[in-house]
């Protein structure tokens, strides 16, 4: 029945908490709550005491107001020795024990010793303050185990959703690749080449007819193989070099370095690619000096693989980049290897750009 | 006898346009072949050749920047590679362009049109430069950075970092460093937060303290501190960045 206070225990998503004043104020929900108890209470007292029902509902309905007040204020404390729900149960019981007497007190003008020679006012506080606190105690804790009940569901509803939100950040990923990968440019400007060697009768057209089909059969099937290994990812990428330096020759110098321990992981296909084509794309190709690409995989001493790409192009300027190729290889590594598998990206010294993967093996 | 002047950053694509014009166009002369864009005003100049075969995708300058630094002193024919823009600009029909890889057939046209103008100079289309302009600014909006930074750069040991400022949470600084929070981790850097807030993309990142910079889309919820304070909470973090008094009406309507 109460919603009014934020957390119970210590939850790590703490919903907003709003202003004192506006807590403090009893919710139209408890004071439903807290009026039908009190009058059930003051009818269920009627037998055992001798005063009429509107006084006895009075009485019942002040305790139940201030055990209301108890209970919102002691919720509102901040504190980390005692678990919240016990301060406010302490509250509750120290409330029931006290507002009954204030009303004792008020029908004798405030004289304490009239109250305690009366006999029949005593067992009256007694009755009272036994019922408020017995029922008062379990008014709270219900209202706290609904409150808790509540917050779970919200908790669940909040997995639900980062869970969705991943799956459709994979999928985008997926999507965004069988679109983006094979460009129609890279395709006609490859052409273009191979067809001079063929033209022109160069030696050099069989091996690079050769990367081509290479390039066009790692890329197509494996946009849906789940079972693609580091080893498939090295097939593609050294075709891709191998294209974009038959376009560029006086440009692009490459070296490709996996280590054969590490080729039959499971990696994530085109994950490598997307990196080599970016230091392509932003580091060789808009440059006019030459340059080099770097692409390696080694396991580390902690049994986990380093995979990199290193460029010695232009670097990155501080506005330019590509966000989106980044965030979507990002989104598949953490897919794929679970939280915390990402690209770092810094600069190579004198120029250019470096990414490190680190991954734990998966088998 | 007509002279040329090719200008390709793929050597194989430059020498297979001279082989195709030599069949087409054996009187033409390729009297340069230039490698990106700065090379090819330079050989330009050198040379001063009637007709210049521009690649569109080239370092340095692309071709239109190159076209513009020739102006009318040659035929320009532009040759590209699937890129929209530019075949949308050149659909104007004021100058010929060929897309890649090239057709003889289509080349043979295109001759066939260089061998006229050649020959009669002076029947430039008016609207010429027009054309130009608008495709100069075209590429111009496609190159332009977009507002606001893209990378933050932080030294970690020898090798500097550059951290996506997509994926950035917050931003907090003491006297003389800044540490930047993001999805892969935390670093210092040495900008100060003043720096930092010119450059970041308002939309996104906001001030909340003198001393801090949150990106909002990072932000769970607001809550009231003691006194005219608030504190910011983070999704999926457990620190808490404490707004100021003077932001505090940002979050108020919260």
């Amino acid at each position: 029945m109460s919603f009014a206070l934020p957390t119970l225990g210590a939850g790590s998503r703490t919903p907003a908490r709003p202003p004192l004043r506006r807590v403090l104020l009893p919710r139209r929900r408890q004071l439903l709550t807290v009026v039908v108890v009190a009058l059930l209470v003051a009818g269920a007292l009627r037998p055992f005491a001798h005063n009429p029902y509107i006084e006895l509902a009075g009485e019942t309905l002040f305790v139940g107001l201030m055990l209301l007040f108890a209970f919102n204020a002691a919720g509102q404390w901040r504190q980390d020795a005692v678990p919240r729900w016990l301060v406010q149960v302490i509250a509750i019981a120290v409330a029931a024990m006290l507002s009954p007497l204030i009303v004792q007190l008020l029908t004798f003008g405030g004289d304490f010793s009239a109250f305690l020679g009366s006999r029949g006012h005593v067992r009256g506080y007694v009755l009272v303050m036994t019922v408020a606190v017995i029922i008062g105690t379990l008014v709270a804790l219900g209202a706290l185990y609904s409150e808790r009940d509540a917050q779970a569901r919200a908790q669940a509803l909040q997995f639900a959703l980062e869970k969705e939100t991943l799956q459709r950040q994979a999928a985008d990923a997926r999507l965004h690749l069988m679109t983006a990968q094979i460009q129609p440019h890279f395709l006609f400007n490859t052409l273009a080449n191979v067809q001079e060697l063929v033209e022109s009768g160069s030696p050099r057209a069989a091996p690079v007819f050769r990367s081509l089909i290479d390039y066009l059969c790692a890329a197509m099937p494996r946009l849906s193989q789940e079972d693609a290994t580091l080893a498939d990812e090295e097939r593609l990428v050294r075709a891709y070099l191998d294209l974009m330096q038959m376009r560029m020759p006086d440009r692009l110098s490459y070296r490709v370095d996996i280590d054969p321990e590490v080729a039959l992981m499971h990696f994530p296909p085109m994950a490598l690619l997307t990196l080599v084509e970016n230091a392509i794309r932003h580091g060789i190709d808009p440059g006019c000096e030459a340059g080099s690409v770097e692409v390696g995989a080694r396991r580390e001493l902690d049994g986990s693989v380093h995979l990199w790409v290193s460029d010695t192009g232009v670097g990155l300027s501080d506005e330019a980049g590509e966000g989106t190729g980044l965030a979507n290889l990002n989104a598949r590594l953490a897919a794929f290897f679970g939280e915390g598998a990402r690209v770092e990206l810094s600069e190579h010294a004198p120029h250019g750009v470096r990414a490190d993967i680190r991954v734990h093996m998966r088998a | 006898m007509a002279t040329a002047l090719i200008a390709d950053d793929e050597p194989l694509l430059r020498e297979r346009l001279a082989a195709l014009l030599g069949n087409l166009w054996p009187e033409l002369e390729i009297v340069a072949q230039a490698r990106n864009g700065r090379e090819a005003v330079e050989l330009f100049e050198d040379a001063q050749p009637e007709v210049a075969f521009l690649d569109v995708h080239m370092p340095g300058m692309n071709g239109i920047e190159v076209a513009r630094c020739i102006g009318r002193r040659a035929q320009l024919v532009f040759v590209t590679a699937f890129d929209k823009y530019a075949v949308q600009a050149f659909e104007q029909g004021a100058i010929d362009y060929v897309v890649k890889p090239i057709g003889e057939q289509r080349l043979a046209e295109t001759v066939q049109r260089l061998r006229e103008r050649v020959a009669s100079p002076g029947r430039d289309t008016p609207q010429w430069e027009a054309t130009l302009e608008k495709m100069a600014a075209q590429l111009r909006e496609r190159m332009a950075p977009k507002p606001g930074l893209k990378w933050i750069k932080a030294s970690v040991g020898a090798t500097v970092k550059l951290i996506p400022v997509e994926q950035v949470i917050y931003l907090k600084s003491d006297n003389k460093y800044t540490l930047v929070v993001w999805d892969g981790g935390e670093a210092l850097i040495r900008k100060t937060i003043r720096e930092l807030a010119d450059e970041l993309d308002a939309s996104r990142f906001t001030q909340v303290h003198r001393s801090a910079i949150v990106c909002m889309d990072r932000v769970s919820h607001f809550t009231h501190g003691p006194g005219d304070s608030g504190e910011l909470h983070l999704k999926g973090r457990s620190e808490r960045l404490t707004v100021s008094r003077s932001y505090l009406h940002l979050f108020q309507q919260m």
